[in-house]
């Protein structure tokens, strides 16, 4: 459980996920636990690895506090709306709705290495001055990832990087960072709600978070040496296979 | 950007690595007692964390540290409205509380239902 925990940390450290998409398919189908029960760990595991990340990226002032403030208003409500119709809708549609997710983050990382090679890697360095724009596409935008969040137990990096860099003109490099302070408040606005419904187990969560956490740290410090564009491939690859199994277990 | 982006930033690392460092002592000891991930922990009971870790219970520094990880986010918000306040930024510090009563709301709720 902490090596099938380091792997998804070290794997959504390097390619800027929580890791969730891996921890809750993991905990569900390899070690046979309740879907609920694997989004209360994988949500506790997602806090632990964007607070140290936001932690970092706060200092260097890549991370705009104000905006991600705002922002986490809407996602802490959209993660109180998610974490309470967890409870009450059926688990068979969850897992139809995580196994959609996969496939759309499996989508989304294909045609993003396709738009990466035609374009140049931002300079690294002090981020460039900018004005966000259509604030309340934001505020819609980040209530839903508040929402997904919170019923499947990943950080929802992967809704609001767009939204942030594509539908409010906020650089990437600053999308990234302010969506993985938003993490941390949206998985702790629900994640009480799980622990309180008895959702979390100790002994479960505690190697799990640890394993996380060593591999998100591990992979920050590789990240450079390793070839993104391998990684992303078996990425995608296991993320389809993990759908496919999921959309297994729905229909049995 | 405003100088407290860099303390908040160092609040959130150190309170993580308090938690992974209670998590890891949790995880330890359970190694040590032969306690398998699947055998059930208990659910979380705040009275009895203290006599737990005084046992050296392994779910007496788990729950500590899953609530240490669980709290490090909020803490930040409220490190934010506080550096908020003294900047004199009130409609920052207005989002700040806004977000904590979303907070408080859900656990309220959570466990009104629960």
């Amino acid at each position: 459980m902490i090596a099938g925990g380091l792997t998804a940390g070290v794997f959504g450290s390097l390619l800027g996920l929580g890791g969730g998409v891996l921890i809750v398919p993991l905990l569900t189908l390899v070690f046979g636990l309740d879907l609920r029960e694997a989004v209360g760990v994988s949500l506790v595991s997602v806090i632990m690895t964007s607070s140290v990340a936001a932690g970092v990226y706060l200092e260097r002032h890549v991370a705009d506090l104000r905006l991600g403030m705002r922002l986490e208003l809407f996602t802490a409500i959209g993660a109180l709306i998610g974490g309470s119709i967890a409870f009450l809708i059926e688990e068979r549609l969850l897992a139809l709705l995580f196994a959609g997710l996969l496939l759309y983050v499996a989508i989304s990382m294909l045609r993003s290495r396709a738009s990466e090679e035609t374009q140049p890697e931002t300079p690294p360095g002090e981020a460039p001055s900018y004005e966000v724009r259509n604030l309340p596409l934001g505020v819609v935008g980040a209530t839903g990832a508040g929402v997904l969040s919170a019923l499947l137990g990943v950080g929802g990096g992967i809704v609001k990087v767009p939204l942030m860099h594509l539908g409010m003109g906020v650089p990437l490099r600053v999308s990234t960072a302010t969506s993985n302070l938003m993490v941390g408040i949206t998985a702790a606005a629900s994640a009480v709600i799980y622990v309180i419904h008895g959702e979390v187990d100790p002994y479960v969560a505690g190697p799990t978070a640890i394993g996380v956490f060593l591999g998100a740290s591990i992979g920050s410090r590789v990240a450079h040496r390793i070839d993104l564009r391998i990684l992303r491939f078996l990425f995608v690859a296991v993320l389809l296979y993990t759908a496919v199994q999921m959309l297994l277990k729905v229909a049995s | 950007m405003t100088g407290f982006d860099r303390s908040i930033g160092r609040l959130l690392i150190v309170v993580t690595y308090i938690a992974a460092l209670l998590l890891l002592v949790g995880v330890l000891l359970m190694l040590a007692s032969g306690i398998s991930p699947l055998s059930g922990g208990p659910a979380l009971d705040v009275s009895a964390i203290t006599s737990d870790l005084a046992s050296l219970q392994p779910a007496g520094f788990l729950w500590l540290g899953l609530l240490a990880v669980i709290a490090t986010p909020i803490t930040r918000v409220v490190a934010a409205a506080v550096a908020f306040a003294r900047a004199g930024e009130p409609r920052m510090v207005l989002v700040a509380v806004a977000i904590l009563a979303v907070i408080a709301i859900s656990i309220t709720t959570a466990a009104l239902t629960g």
